[in-house]
């Protein structure tokens, strides 16, 4: 193929040219397309969120309505049941936000301990923490519900942060992140200046991985966000709700029948709306911590 | 050692100090509870019902020691798992809850109602026969009846004019409307069968004479597939093979559009529904009516009941007279119960209501005047008191909704699917201790 | 093997850090020895010690709980009995159980690889191109990902709609027949799409990053010896991306098999086909919360749990590379 081949390719410069060329439009096209697969949805959902509960029904889905609610719309997404919408965004936050910083902090102790120490039983503890990851959530959720009942901790964010706060993920990447990036001479060279454990862990190790502690933050932090399951199970009173068990329980009040039932579907596609605003600004701000942890695990 | 008690010094510290900072960052936010004197009583109320914080403010203006945490704990399905779940870690309970007619006699088996006779039976002619039935047994009383549905038709009077159908008093004449319908215009149908809910099924089946369930202790009497059933699988087979009505899920946005859009002509639904109907179908505001449900016998009129709700008191209530205090106040108070007509129209199951004029001879303008809740108050009167629900009813309505709707979408037949429930309501009653006959 | 280093932050040591700690065995003072042995053995415990905590406390523990459980039997009528294997023994012989867990092989075998390659081709092609907006094209197809699954559901069910879904209403208006998305036939690849649609993003994410972490004067060799774009991509770049390849192969072995969101929320708007064993998890969901048979669904959950371990164990050993991929 190669002499053939490489002359055949820098003889006819301009044939070349006009095929990338062609081949960039293709792609750009191809990526085009399925960009507004991506965002098709959203649009929708931005469309009907200016839409009244009786034009929803009523007008073409994917094209405005008759009137433009969406501040109206929004008024009632803060003002119903007395803010409790407002509520479950702050518990959100504060889940999200605890339960990443402790997932960031757990994880990068412990993949700093598996990344720079030998002890006894540690790839066997590495390979069961792993495992976890494989374990059904259903079979955990009512146990782990039984088992926070017997301590008082049900209906209680802490049932919520504390389990969120495992991310056996997070303790992967940070291993490997802590084995690539951080010299065991810079670890030596602390010890032998006398500097404690904890000091070194805190002063030499930390900063040097402070993306990959970003990262699993916002894998920790963007999981509790988007959890539904959990928090479901655990708690009871609508003050503790996150965005997901808030969203679902009035999308359910909308749709069972019986005495006492709403169709407040209006109300739910705009707290749907503002529930994922919070993430995407995230993203946008915090982007290239995102594609640095997933590559650790993907080269590695 | 130094650097290992430095390690556990800070990191304790840190740990401690985030988790301490995130429960009180929690509390601080929640609304400060008030402070009240030693003598008041706490009691934690579960319901999904909307707005009831007012008939509960009521409550406490009139008994001024007693202070209620109205808690919203989810509906229906969501509420009862959570009192399951809280049941078994023995914590967690309120004091008193909200529940389903249908749901009764299953946390009853779990014994987790407290006996509120002394308080409730006071009251017991003060409301409808067959709703006081299904709360107790004897002179015990498990939950307060609180609303109901008395099953009748809702249907499309300018469908009806359009297709010249005649509103039909008997089931024969409702296959043959369907029929000429279906026939008429291939698009339009008559009603959506929603096999898919149990608790809509088991209404029409308690209407033609079912009775499936018949409790003594540890001891059960299961018959689904009986001749009742398969009269009625044999009726609602044909008109879904002659595909004269529809059999898609309800209270979903396709259904809501197609009512209101008036692809459906009618709706087989209980009391609660003609409120429900204004709620979300704005174009076809006047012109809708209200009808009987139709009758399998025309000479014995019967009904039946679909939803609506009682208020229990728990067993594992700290303040068991306070919570029967409660469960009963909210369920009698005059001013309480016209207000749940009034603000969150349900529908009565106190005679006074049902019976004054008020209620039932109001003009609903949605339904070109009519005065549809009368309609709904004489299918009350016609309710069965015999039906009894079974011990584990919202795993029969499950299975019901699963064989029967996937029956009614196409994969088997309806009779079929009653013998499939049969066997495995058998074969789940056994798993659960009972001795089981057929 | 690559090193990530480079591509994450860019200080690429050239393979230092793989060396074994030389340190050790150089330590001339007894003392100090002494007290790094001493160090070695309980400091990496005490740094594990919070992870492991909460791991013991909210994984193992329910864990093993479940396993209790699911020896025995909570009957309505005579409370507890011990049944030993009775429970697992049933989930062997249970049609519901095995329907639910092939509609999820038949959905894995074609929602994965179509999704999979979508996303490999996605980062390739991004991964070439000289293009403007690549920044922009990489967080656009990230965010579905921010989406939370209700979310996600509550859309594309409307999307789906039979009667008056945007799509039926285009078909009407064309004058054919709309499309049944929520029909049993076509309800898995809806459930498919909402899948795809959800994390091809994420997938092609993982996939970049490893393309970028390719030494770029490969791309230059391979140039030179004539392959063209798509040969280097398919001789290349596929074969090194191999990790990146298999983990996310696990992963979506894994998030397959307990499929719950997706098809649970779709329940409200086709309860008739998402019956309640729909897919394994579901089906524990409802033993658990709707039928009281809080031992069978635990049993489930581990046969569940088993199953997925042979298949991604089984995966990997069969796709098991001899010697390794890299240079």
């Amino acid at each position: 193929m190669t002499e053939a081949a490489v002359s055949s390719l820098v003889a006819a410069p301009r044939s070349f040219k006009r095929a990338t060329r062609r081949t960039k439009r293709v792609t750009t096209a191809l990526l085009c397309l399925f960009l507004a697969y991506t965002f098709f949805p959203l649009f929708y959902l931005l469309v009907a969120s200016t839409k009244n509960n009786f034009d929803l029904f009523s007008t073409f889905g994917l094209w405005f309505g008759h009137d433009f609610s969406l501040f109206a719309n929004l008024r009632d997404l803060f003002a119903h049941s007395n803010g409790i919408f407002g509520r479950w965004l702050f518990n959100t936050f504060l889940y999200s936000l605890s339960a990443g910083v402790g997932a960031a902090l757990f994880a990068t102790a412990a993949g700093y301990a598996f990344a720079k120490f030998s002890f006894v039983g540690r790839e066997v503890l590495f390979g069961a923490i792993l495992v976890a990851v494989m374990i059904p959530q259903t079979a955990l959720v009512v146990p782990t519900f039984l088992l926070l009942a017997r301590e008082g901790l049900t209906d209680s964010p802490l049932g919520v942060i504390l389990p969120s706060m495992i991310s056996p993920l997070g303790v992967y990447l940070m291993r490997v992140y802590i084995e690539q990036g951080v010299e065991d001479a810079l670890l030596d060279a602390g010890r032998m200046d006398g500097a404690g454990e904890w000091r070194i862990f805190r002063s030499i190790v930390f900063p040097l991985v402070t993306p990959g502690f970003v990262t699993v933050l916002l894998l920790a932090f963007v999981a509790t966000w988007n959890n539904y399951f959990l928090p479901l199970i655990v708690l009871s009173s609508p003050d503790y709700f996150p965005l997901t068990v808030g969203l679902a329980s009035w999308y359910r009040l909308a749709s069972m029948g019986g005495g006492g039932g709403q169709a407040m579907f209006s109300l739910v596609l705009v707290g749907a709306l503002v529930s994922i605003v919070p993430v995407i600004i995230l993203f946008l701000f915090l982007q290239r911590f995102w594609q640095g942890g997933l590559a650790l695990g993907a080269v590695k | 050692m130094n650097d290992k008690v430095g390690f556990q010094g800070d990191g304790f510290n840190r740990r401690d100090v985030l988790k301490t900072a995130g429960a009180s960052l929690a509390a601080a936010a929640l609304p400060s509870m008030p402070a009240f004197a030693q003598s008041s009583v706490q009691l934690t109320l579960w319901s999904w019902l909307p707005n009831f914080r007012d008939q509960v403010d009521l409550f406490e203006a009139a008994h001024p020691s007693i202070k209620v945490n109205l808690v919203n704990a989810g509906q229906g399905g969501d509420e009862y798992t959570k009192l399951r779940a809280a049941l078994k870690a023995g914590s967690g309970l309120p004091d008193v809850c909200h529940l389903e007619f249908q749901l009764v006699r299953s946390f009853e088996q779990l014994k987790a109602l407290a006996d509120i006779g002394p308080s409730a039976n006071a009251h017991k002619d003060e409301f409808a026969a067959w709703a006081w039935s299904q709360v107790s047994d004897g002179d015990k009383v498990y939950a307060m009846p609180w609303d109901s549905g008395p099953t009748a038709v809702l249907y499309r009077n300018d469908v009806f004019d359009k297709y010249n159908l005649t509103v039909p008093k008997t089931w024969a004449e409702f296959a043959d409307q369907a029929i000429k319908l279906h026939e008429a215009a291939p698009d339009v149908f008559l009603t959506d069968a929603t096999f898919s809910d149990g608790g809509w099924t088991t209404s029409l089946l308690w209407q033609a004479g079912w009775r499936p369930f018949e409790v003594n202790g540890a001891e059960i009497r299961i018959q689904v597939n009986g001749d009742v059933a398969k009269k009625f699988a044999a009726y609602w087979q044909k008109l879904i093979d002659a595909k004269a009505i529809d059999a898609k899920p309800g209270f979903v946005t396709e259904w809501y559009t197609s009512l209101d859009e008036g692809r459906y002509a009618t709706w087989i639904t209980a009391g609660w529904g003609p409120v429900f109907l204004t709620s979300f179908a704005k174009k076809s505001s006047g012109k809708w009516r209200a009808a009987p449900l139709p009758q399998w016998d025309a000479t014995k009129v019967a009904s039946a009941n679909w939803g609506g709700s009682t208020l229990a008191a728990l067993a594992a209530s700290q303040h068991p007279k306070e919570a029967a205090e409660l469960a009963v106040w909210l369920t009698i108070d005059p001013k309480a119960t016209e207000l749940y007509t009034t603000k969150q129209f349900l529908f009565p199951t106190r005679k006074a209501i049902l019976e004054s004029s008020e209620f039932a001879d109001k003009p609903f303008e949605f339904y070109g005047g009519q005065a549809v809740n009368k309609v709904f108050v004489e299918s009350a009167k016609a309710v069965d008191p015999s039906f009894q629900w079974s011990p584990f009813q919202d795993y029969v309505n499950q299975t019901m909704g699963d064989k029967l709707g996937a029956a009614a979408a196409g994969n088997g037949t309806l009779a079929a699917a009653f013998d499939s429930l049969q066997d495995t309501l058998v074969q789940y009653a056994q798993d659960q201790g009972f001795t089981v006959k057929t | 093997m690559i090193e990530a280093s480079a591509a994450v932050n860019g200080n690429y040591n050239g393979g230092a850090d793989a060396s074994p700690d030389r340190t050790m065995a150089a330590s001339p003072k007894p003392p100090l020895r002494k007290r790094r042995r001493f160090r070695v053995s309980i400091v990496p415990y005490l740094f594990l010690a919070p992870f492991l905590l909460v791991f013991a406390a909210f994984l193992v523990a329910p864990l093993v709980y479940a396993l209790y459980t699911s020896v025995f039997r909570d009957m309505l009528v005579g409370g507890r009995r011990f049944v030993g294997f009775a429970n697992y023994l049933r989930v062997a012989v249970d049609s519901d159980f095995w329907g639910g867990v092939s509609n999820l092989l038949f959905f894995g075998a074609t929602q994965v690889p179509i999704m999979l390659s979508l996303a490999l081709t996605l980062a390739i092609v991004l991964d070439r191109g000289a293009l403007h907006a690549r920044g922009l094209f990489r967080l656009g197809f990230f965010i579905p990902y921010a989406v939370p699954s209700v979310v996600a559901a509550l859309v594309w069910g409307y999307i789906y709609g039979p009667a008056f879904g945007p799509f039926s209403q285009l078909a009407r208006g064309l004058g054919l027949p709309p499309p049944d998305f929520l029909s049993d036939r076509t309800m898995l690849f809806s459930l498919a799409n909402i899948v795809t649609w959800e994390f091809t993003g994420y997938n092609m994410v993982i996939y970049y990053a490893a393309l970028k972490a390719i030494p770029s004067d490969l791309r230059e060799a391979a140039a030179i010896d004539g392959a063209g774009a798509w040969q280097y991509a398919l001789f290349v770049q596929l074969p090194m991306l191999w990790p990146a390849i298999l983990l996310t192969i696990i992963f979506s072995i894994n998030g397959t098999l307990q499929l719950f969101n997706e098809p649970y929320l779709m329940r409200s708007i086709a309860p008739a086909v998402i019956n309640t064993h729909y897919t394994p998890n579901i089906y524990a969901y409802f033993l658990s919360a709707a039928n009281q048979q809080y031992n069978y669904a635990a049993a489930v959950s581990f046969v569940l749990g088993l199953l997925i371990a042979v298949i991604a164990g089984a995966f990997t050993w069969a796709t098991r590379r001899g010697g390794g991929a890299s240079r």
